[in-house]
């Protein structure tokens, strides 16, 4: 069985289950396919998947990075904080942005270039991102956005869609553009796949890894920043937590842990799912634990099937051999 | 519950009294049989006070006769804010006339509580308002938020024998109830002499998880080594920081007091660990905010300041200005009861 095959295969796997989800949400809710209700599936969990898809990237390099949660958060403090002391917003939303670029490349740094395991480095700024941003607000919550600023989070941009969904369709088809059909995405899979050989092929591996984990933050801090949008309101822990449900979504779209495979229309499928999912048992009124624990049996399902289909794959390569 | 200790709240009850009595004479009835689907939506699942105004709230729910369905729905603690404004899009998606919230997610579920009202859902809050009031109908109040103050004040005042340090071990930073009470608790401090030897010296959060506010309580105790008492304005980090006291062996220098259940409280009270605390039921809370959300949603009520209905057994109540949030609305239930040695046993059955 070759790799493209057992990929395809993952994928049509996810779509099926996609379908079968949506088909039982159309039965069991008679307002799941309205529009507004579609909408709200994607906006209730948009910063979160739009954070996935630069995690594919971040995971198919056979790296993690964990602080993306954190830096979701210390933007959108930031933000409050300095629209608190003044700062005009739009200015305010520029230094976010680098402030997630610049905590990005901070990760990178150490990564590349220190050559320190991505692991412990963003397990390190999870805690330290996270800590800044509660020092920021302290144990209160910041509010009175400006109205612009509250709309774009809240209102639709185009029609009915929110700018929020815009953004996440755009920054996919770009995403999916770079990663499968540019140089830049060859060498992410080929640098995840075996980071000796990347460097022996003339590859600048550290320099891939600074751009990934640059644009990791400063995608994050994007995300932050459409959250305090939504919500209107920030506070310290504004999207604690959250890595563990963006890195849930893309092994759940078949990007090996282990770096080297996945693709990015698999983390898209892997998002659709677990929206769905999570969309369709709330408006049966499933919610609070029960919800928790089917998310939590899909994420042991991501690990597992690829770890079983990799051990037949090893031994399919003996018998050949 | 048949015991009452009142402390410096005599003003406060006849006033109330005064009010009730002169609502009676015009109070609405609700028609009962009316169809609306309403959902309870609690701060989070698993606390038991959320649990006894769900109760209070089916009560009301087979008084009224309500053909329509009563929903007790609620996220996980660890997801509290994302869960509460999911709980809260999807109500509106579905076309509930009434969603009951114990907010945890401060004015983050504004937006959310907008986009339901906008849709016709009437969004009664109870226990925990929204801190601006924006995309709330009426507030249901346990008791007065300023009395509450006072009467943490007197029972610190009582425990510590006029002086000491006292710390406060509240839920979570954002939850507008327990700052609107530590506030009024800091107010009621510096506003009488008597209370002058009282130094409050921290406030800290165990988040309304029993095993961060038991770690955040012996943190106090190790901070502040002349601390003696915790006062605890929410029934998880009152029983947490009571366990932790007893656990230790310090319940003799360091009292906890605050906001807690008899059933969960009584062996702390009756072992001098907790020797006086607070509440209101929470079954009734649940049982008026249902009258409330009921009458809203089946348009019998206007929501509008001055209105007065009946809430079954419970009496008469009237729609006023919420002096804590000006140009919001609440309800104010009442009274306080105050328990120790001698009543919390009686309750706690």
């Amino acid at each position: 069985m070759t790799l493209l095959r057992r990929l395809q295969s993952w994928e049509g796997f996810l779509l099926a289950a996609l379908l079968c989800i949506i088909v039982m949400n159309s039965i069991l809710s008679p307002q799941f396919l309205t529009v507004g209700n579609q909408i709200n599936l994607f906006q209730l969990s948009i910063e979160k998947v739009i954070v996935a898809l630069i995690m594919t990237f971040v995971i198919i390099n056979a790296e993690i990075d964990l602080s993306v949660g954190s830096m979701m958060g210390l933007s959108a403090c930031a933000f409050g904080w300095l629209f608190h002391q003044g700062v005009d917003p739009v200015l305010a939303v520029v230094i976010c942005l680098g402030i997630g670029a610049l905590g990005g490349a901070l990760n990178g740094w150490f990564i590349a270039r220190v050559g320190l395991p991505s692991l412990v480095v963003t397990l390190a700024t999870l805690i330290g991102f996270r800590g800044l941003a509660r020092v920021l607000v302290e144990d209160r919550g910041i509010t009175d956005f400006p109205d612009w600023f509250d709309a774009l989070g809240q209102q639709g941009f185009l029609g009915p869609i929110p700018f929020a969904l815009i953004a996440f369709v755009v920054l996919f088809v770009f995403l999916w553009v770079v990663l499968q059909r540019s140089g830049f995405g060859r060498k992410t899979y080929v640098i995840g796949t075996n980071r000796e050989v990347a460097i022996y092929a003339g590859i600048d591996t550290a320099r891939h890894k600074m751009i990934i984990f640059t644009a990791s933050g400063l995608i994050s801090a994007f995300a932050g920043l459409l959250f305090a949008a939504r919500v209107g309101a920030v506070r310290g822990d504004v999207a604690l937590g959250f890595e563990l449900d963006i890195i849930t979504m893309v092994l759940l779209g078949g990007v090996s842990i282990f770096g080297g495979t996945g693709t990015l229309m698999g983390t898209l499928l892997a998002i659709l799912i677990v929206l769905n999912l999570r969309n369709g048992m709330a408006l049966v009124n499933i919610t609070g634990h029960i919800q928790t624990g089917v998310v939590g049996m899909l994420l042991i399902a991501s690990v597992l099937v690829p770890r079983i289909d990799l051990g037949r794959l090893r031994r399919s390569k003996e018998e050949t051999a | 519950m048949t015991h009452f200790a009142k402390l410096g709240l005599a003003a406060t009850l006849m006033m109330g009294t005064a009010t009730a009595a002169l609502a009676e004479a015009h109070a609405m009835t609700l028609e009962g049989g009316m169809e609306t689907n309403m959902v309870l939506l609690p701060k989070f699942l698993g606390i038991l006070v959320f649990d006894q105004a769900n109760e209070g709230a089916q009560e009301a729910h087979a008084e009224l006769g309500n053909p329509g369905e009563l929903l007790f729905v609620g996220p996980t603690p660890e997801n509290s804010v994302a869960g509460q404004i999911e709980i809260m899009t999807t109500a509106a998606t579905q076309g509930q006339g009434a969603v009951m919230l114990s907010n945890n997610a401060g004015d983050q579920i504004a937006p959310s509580a907008e986009a339901a009202q906008a849709a016709g859902v009437q969004v009664v809050t109870w226990d925990s308002p929204i801190p601006s009031g924006a995309g709330e109908s009426v507030f249901v109040a346990q008791v007065d938020f300023g009395s509450i103050g006072v009467v943490m004040a007197d029972m610190a005042h009582s425990i510590l024998g006029g002086s000491g340090q006292m710390a406060v071990l509240s839920a979570t930073p954002d939850a507008a109830n327990q700052n609107a009470w530590i506030a009024a608790m800091e107010e009621a401090l510096a506003g009488d002499a008597k209370y002058a030897d009282i130094e409050l010296v921290d406030v800290v959060y165990g988040d309304d998880q029993a095993e961060v506010s038991y770690n955040r309580a012996l943190a106090l105790v190790d901070s502040h080594p002349d601390l003696g008492l915790i006062m605890s304005p929410t029934t998880v980090g009152i029983q947490a920081a009571a366990k932790a006291m007893q656990d230790e062996g310090l319940c003799d220098q360091v009292k906890v007091s605050g906001l807690g259940l008899p059933s969960e409280m009584v062996s702390y009270t009756m072992n001098g660990c907790a020797p006086e605390f607070a509440l209101w039921d929470f079954r009734d809370l649940g049982y008026l905010t249902y009258y409330t959300a009921y009458g809203l949603a089946t348009g019998q009520l206007t929501g509008d300041m001055g209105e007065t209905f009946t809430a079954g057994r419970m009496g008469a109540y009237t729609i006023e200005e919420d002096p804590g949030r000006p140009g919001s609305k609440r309800i104010l239930m009442g009274p306080f009861t105050v328990y120790t040695a001698d009543n919390v046993e009686a309750a706690a059955q």
